[in-house]
């Protein structure tokens, strides 16, 4: 789980320096060098046997602009052929404003330990590479020469970050274990930095000095603020399947600057509070400005409303017109990538020239709208209790009609009015209005994954089953099945590909609805040819109606959890089979029908089936009804997926009525 | 904060260039039979390469491609690749609307720079220059036309007709030009007729063309590409390559100038190297035991991590180098592995294949750079050749698997080049054999002992598991079973890397609560719960010839012991399926409440003709059904 809190800036006053440095590099301890298994972690691959950074702000004595001033040195213990990943080092670099992190003195050596002492193999600066990435970032990629299980790596650099705004975060928790990891961060008294800790571990010490003098700018002596954050026995990170992303879990340390105060007198804000937020995005010319483009669409707004009357079905056609004017160039952002203006002349934009663009039009169509930046699944969660503004990544349009509200992303044509798409499900967003506070608000998915399957069909006395299949399907099944079909080109060859893939399953005519009306059901409906069973003779015979969407993979197979389950939408499954009888039948065997739920209403499974002379009635029903289990409910799921399997291996025994 | 930077604005307004629609650009010009099953038509493309001098190979490309509808959108894109022999000179391109109205021009600021490293690799030098045009209405149609220059012509690009699967060609033709007297060797593949040809003052040139080939759907079990599609490919006997020059008409003289020109100089080892490898072996009289220790040396003190810089990309690294820094490529491995067994006096063979699962050789009658990824290394012993794949810390000691089985591979000699051929591995060689000795108990749960043998191409399929720690191992092995509740423990994966023919054995206990379900009186058991068929499409008309890539062999072995109140209330019949594509057979004996279910799959190699698919489907799906069939007991004292 997530706990994040805000370390507080406490000073203390000591005598001396708190005692702690960087380790000595290539000076070893006995136990480091003998050590075969991590006591603490027999699995362990590699372990990390010390790991020290230490960043602080400093002046460039030319340009006179500060920037972060990064030492990293980590010490590795290599135990097995498959910790040889842990290696393999990328440094990323950020390049803003055609300026790059610069890094410098490289040192990466690999020690094992033969004939009595370590015997070093240093890495030669010809193996560091440097890969351009994107305009925005470079890596520095190595890996460390001659290595066996036993080795030991010890690298060092040191990072010239030229952006202070985040300053240096640090990760605590790896994808392997630490035995101990330390951080000291040494901040000019008048740079105020937001600072977080998230994660599960918890510190092992933090301590907090006064050093006096430390830096000097423009001739002015100031005092520096050194933390010292140490963690010990840090366990290896394991990632869970249907988790969000791994960065809300793994225990680290970041920064965002708050403000900076001037020896002139002055402070300059970075961060503040939601007030000052407000006040920058609404007044920022990619977001604020951008919303006020409203005089963009008064020319074409009588032809795009043209149908529409009532407020609901104006803000529905301002959405699908969107859409279709710009197309998604995939980069995220709350912030408009080209000007709105620009992004609908050229049809292409980011997320947020798009979702800008959408709520300027739904303003100039006198729809009450806001915006609402968020963080997408895979870039975690938001920190709540101040705003730091790099954590949303993306932006979407909160509609307002009446008391009800709508969220809209209009980055995906196949989207219905009012769904998210499962990106953007991730806790809260908050509200940016143009003239009134901002506020959180849930991202919640506002349908399920949902479908509705029934088959009418008639068996005949040779075995076959002939009838007609519908399914209905709405929210993510739906997006789903509409992206299949826009993927496959067309109908035709959807239902081919389809029909392909039933075995056992012959499909006939077929018709499909509402494939471009994306707010009503996804309707399809196919004539099907099927076997029943392969015993001849009708007396008496097995049917197992589970011929649709039989689960045969419990995704929840584990037998432990320690991270929420998180599957954004729930999700709703019905079948209903009607099945004409070629003759009066009974059940031989009195059929089991399974009805089992999840705790607190979190879920249902439940089939049914009753004969009534020559007609079968069977019915089934799955439902999820949260989009987020908490890991000590994994085990009811588990248990519920299991059910449904054991469920399926069932038939249906009838006998017919001498 | 990462705001992308627009290079250049966008010139003036739309309306402006929407002037006169330009012919070849409607999409409604499109003849109506290349339609079918297309996503994209490509309506003219035009691929002249001229080849100046060794040094300088120009390639102009016009093409012009109308997009139908989303699944064709990756043809509506451009990707170029350029290095520091091969640079992008021109491009540029537009956009036009269904009707042929001019929407969008496209200049090179328009693109995109990217690293086009693979995930692989650690370093690669090559780069891309990419761009997506933004319609959202289908269909429309772009244009562009573009220049590369590659400072070699040892690696001329092959041209094909129409690689991509789903896409027409309306016309489509491929020009090379050189100075007259050039040496050239030129091979058209599934090609009908000559190349037109075609000459100037000092100059000359040969032509390929198509009109109108119909879209081509993937259909499962295809052959290679290379065996229906049209293609070309040009080879110059005078070549340059980064600073070398050479000459080669054949396979005999490229493995030669391979070894002389990129290999030889790479293969010095210190003296005390070499000491090293001598002590190594030191007391070993056997060659093949010499190789043998030598590879496990070098299995333990390398690793492979692939970095591809100019002619790096051919050059390995030196052996030294390897020895030093403990890591390298294929080429670096091989070649290292290679120095250290001449230090022992064993010679052997540095060869180049195409690797993959999927079985290509190289073209025994044209020679040229660009048929192979990868490289392996031939060992020839008195009574037997072994073959060693370098990249591995794991692998067997002459066992190649199912990476570079039975195919033409290139070895490259001091003399000369030379074809050979890699091992096949049979249908019989690769199989998994398994026992299993499961008790049922009245509630439906399942405890017993299961042994499994991975032989052959299968040899290595619990290599993954043995790179994770015991519980994750436990983890996946759920995963790779994925039976519902399973529960494995005392789990040993013992490998017999020793002997001529490796072997894995897998052992375990095995738990499966809930697996015999009950429903009123009775209880269904399903047969076959570890290795079940998956079905495959049955496709509605197949195309392409039917070829099966590899043979297996997989025989399951379940014995149930059952309650002693359950009797047989239903049971499957007996199977035996036996056809060319392979044979199938499950047979059920049920004595003393014990009851044995034995499965037998084995799968053949070969190709067929299109029509041969839909009786293998039918083979592969009964095969599918069967692997559900479950028997239905009863309580035996219940009276019906």
């Amino acid at each position: 789980m997530k706990t994040t809190f805000t370390l507080l800036f406490l000073f203390f006053f000591c005598s001396g320096s708190i005692y702690a440095q960087n380790f000595e590099y290539g000076k070893f301890t006995k136990e480091e060098l003998d050590m075969k298994i991590y006591a603490n972690d027999s699995t362990a691959d590699a372990v990390v046997l010390r790991e020290f950074g230490s960043a602080n702000i400093d002046l460039d004595n030319y340009t006179n602009e500060s920037y972060v001033n990064f030492v990293y040195h980590t010490r590795i213990k290599i135990l097995t052929k498959n910790g040889f990943n842990a290696a393999n080092f990328v440094i990323e670099r950020y390049i803003y404003d055609k300026k790059q992190d610069e890094i410098s003195e490289i040192v990466a050596t690999t020690y094992n330990y033969t004939d009595g002492y370590p015997k070093p193999t240093i890495l030669p600066i010809t193996q560091v590479f440097t890969e351009q990435k994107t305009r925005y970032l470079n890596l520095t990629k190595f890996t460390l020469p001659n290595l066996r299980p036993g080795s030991i790596i010890e690298i060092s650099y040191r990072l010239r970050v030229n952006n202070i705004f985040n300053f240096k975060s640090w990760q605590f928790q790896d994808n392997i274990p630490k035995i101990t990891s330390t951080y000291i961060s040494s901040l000019p008294a008048i740079y105020n930095y937001n600072i977080s800790l998230r994660g599960a571990q918890k510190l092992t010490s933090q301590k907090t000095e006064l050093v006096r003098d430390c830096i000097s700018i423009a001739g002015n002596k100031c005092d520096c603020s050194r933390s010292i954050y140490t963690m010990d026995n840090i366990p290896a990170f394991k990632e869970e399947d249907y988790m969000t992303a791994a960065s809300n879990f793994k225990s680290a340390i970041s920064f965002e600057l708050q403000d900076v105060r001037h020896f002139s007198g002055g402070t300059t804000n970075y961060t503040k509070n939601w007030r000052d937020v407000d006040n920058e995005l609404t007044s920022s010319r990619e977001f604020g400005s951008q919303m006020k483009r409203t005089d963009l669409f008064t020319a074409q707004l009588p032809v795009i409303l043209q149908n529409a009357t009532d407020p609901l079905s104006k803000a529905k056609a301002v959405y699908a017109y969107i859409k279709k004017q710009i197309k998604w160039n995939h980069y995220l952002g709350k912030y408009s990538e080209f000007q709105i203006k620009k992004a609908l002349e050229t049809h292409s934009g980011n997320v947020g020239d798009i979702n800008l663009a959408l709520i300027a039009a739904l303003s100039a169509a006198g729809i009450e709208t806001e915006a609402v930046i968020l963080s997408t699944r895979a870039n975690g969660l938001v920190n709540s209790l101040y705003p730091v503004i790099t954590d949303f990544d993306y932006v979407i349009a909160k509609v307002n009609i009446g008391d009800k509200s709508y969220l809209l992303d209009a980055t995906e044509p196949l989207l219905p009015f009012g769904l998210l798409p499962l990106r953007c499900i991730n806790g809260k967003g908050r509200v940016v209005n143009l003239k009134k506070p901002s506020y959180w608000f849930d991202l919640l998915a506002s349908e399920k994954e949902l479908t509705r399957s029934n088959l009418v069909a008639s068996l005949s006395p040779d075995g076959k089953i002939t009838g007609t299949l519908t399914t209905y399907s709405k929210g993510y099944a739906a997006l789903e099945r509409r992206q299949k079909i826009a993927a496959a080109g067309s109908a035709d060859n959807y239902v081919q590909s389809l029909a392909e893939r039933l075995t056992n399953i012959k499909v006939g005519n077929y018709k499909i609805d509402n494939i471009d009306s994306l707010d009503e059901y996804l309707i399809e409906t196919y004539e099907v040819t099927m076997n029943s069973f392969d015993k001849p003779g009708l007396d008496k015979f097995f049917y197992n109606p589970y011929f649709l969407d039989r689960t045969t993979k419990n995704p929840f197979n584990l037998n432990e959890r320690n991270y929420p389950v998180d599957l954004g939408a729930g999700v709703d499954r019905r079948v209903s089979i009607t099945l004409t009888l070629p003759a009066d039948y009974v059940f031989a065997e009195v059929p089991k029908n399974s009805a089992v739920g999840l705790p607190g209403n979190g879920g249902r499974y439940q089939t049914s089936a009753t004969i009534d002379k020559n007609e079968l009635t069977f019915s089934s029903l799955f439902t999820l009804n949260k989009p987020v289990y908490q890991p000590d409910e994994y085990l009811f799921l588990k248990a519920l997926y299991s059910q449904v399997i054991q469920q399926q291996k069932t038939d249906l025994v009838l006998q017919k009525v001498k | 904060m990462f705001k992308k930077t627009l290079f250049l604005l966008f010139v003036g307004l739309l309306h402006q260039y929407n002037v006169h629609a330009q012919p070849g650009y409607k999409a409604s010009e499109i003849p109506t039979p290349l339609l079918v099953r297309a996503s994209a038509v490509i309506r003219n493309m035009e691929t002249n390469v001229d080849m100046v001098a060794t040094d300088q190979v120009i390639i102009r490309i016009r093409k012009t491609v109308t997009i139908l509808n989303k699944n064709g959108e990756d043809m509506a894109g451009l990707v170029l690749s350029y290095n520091k022999s091969r640079t992008i000179k021109a491009v540029k391109g537009s956009v036009y609307d269904a009707d042929g109205l001019l929407i969008k021009k496209i200049t090179l600021s328009d693109f995109e720079d990217a690293s086009a490293a693979s995930d692989f690799s650690l370093y690669e030098d090559e780069r891309i220059k990419h761009f997506t045009p933004s319609v959202n209405s289908y269909p429309y149609t772009v244009f562009y036309e573009y220049e590369l220059r590659l400072k070699q012509n040892l690696v001329i690009p092959d041209w094909y007709a129409n690689p991509y699967t789903d896409v027409a060609v309306q016309k489509s033709s491929y020009t090379f030009s050189c100075k007259t007297g050039e040496k050239l060797r030129m091979k058209a593949y599934n090609y009908a007729g000559k190349p037109l040809e075609s000459s100037t003052p000092g100059m000359i040139s040969y032509t390929w063309d198509v009109v109108n080939l119909p879209a081509l759907k993937a259909e499962p079990y295809m052959s290679s590409g290379d065996n229906f599609l049209t293609y070309v490919k040009v080879a110059a006997e005078n070549f340059s390559y980064y600073n070398t020059k050479g000459t080669y008409a054949d396979w005999e003289g490229l493995g030669k100038w391979i070894y002389n020109d990129l290999i030889k100089s790479r293969q010095q080892l210190s003296p005390a190297t070499i000491a090293e490898v001598r002590e190594l072996v030191n007391g070993i009289d056997d060659p093949k035991e010499k190789a043998r220790k030598i590879y496990q040396y070098v299995q333990d003190k390398t690793r492979y991590v692939s970095v591809q810089i100019g002619i790096g990309g051919y050059q390995p690294i030196s052996a030294e180098n390897v020895h030093y820094l403990g890591y390298g490529d294929c080429k670096g491995l091989v070649n290292y592995t290679q120095a250290l067994l001449k230090a022992a006096g064993i010679p052997s063979l540095y060869c180049i294949v195409y690797a993959g699962s999927f079985k290509q050789n190289l073209d025994p009658e044209f020679a040229s750079m660009n048929q192979a990824n990868h490289i392996i290394l031939c060992v020839p012993f008195e009574k037997d050749t072994t073959w060693l794949e370098c990249t591995s810390q794991v692998t067997p000691f002459g066992y190649l698997g199912d990476f570079t089985d039975d195919r033409t591979v290139l070895a490259c000699t001091e003399s000369g080049g030379k074809l050979l051929h890699t091992p096949v591995l049979t249908a019989e060689m690769n199989s998994i054999k398994r026992r299993a000795q499961l008790t049922v108990d009245m509630q439906g749960n399942i405890t017993g002992q299961m042994k499994t043998i991975f032989a052959g191409s299968n040899y290595d399929n619990d290599e993954e598991l043995l790179t994770k720690p015991y519980a994750d191992q436990l983890n996946l092995l759920k995963d790779i079973y994925d039976i519902d509740n399973i529960n494995f423990e005392q789990l040993k994966i013992a490998q017999n890397k020793g002997s001529a023919w490796p072997l894995t054995t897998e052992t375990c206990n095995i738990t499966i609560p809930n697996y015999m379900v009950q429903s009123g009186n009775l209880s269904y058991l399903q047969l076959n719960i570890f290795n079940k068929t998956r079905s495959i499409p049955d496709l509605k008309e197949r195309k392409l010839e039917l070829y099966l890539n590899r043979g297996y062999s997989y025989e399951d072995e379940l014995t149930f012991a059952l309650p002693e109140n359950l009797k047989i209330e239903y049971q499957p019949q007996n199977i035996n399926m036996e056809t060319v594509f392979g044979d199938y057979h499950a047979l059920i004996t049920f004595k003393d409440h014990t009851l044995i279910y034995k499965r037998i799959l084995t799968g053949k190699t070969g190709k067929f003709p299109p029509k041969a698919y839909a009786e293998f489907a039918d083979f592969i799906n009964k095969a599918y059904i069967a692997d559900q069939n479950k028997i239905v007991l009863t309580l035996a004292s219940s009276k019906k």
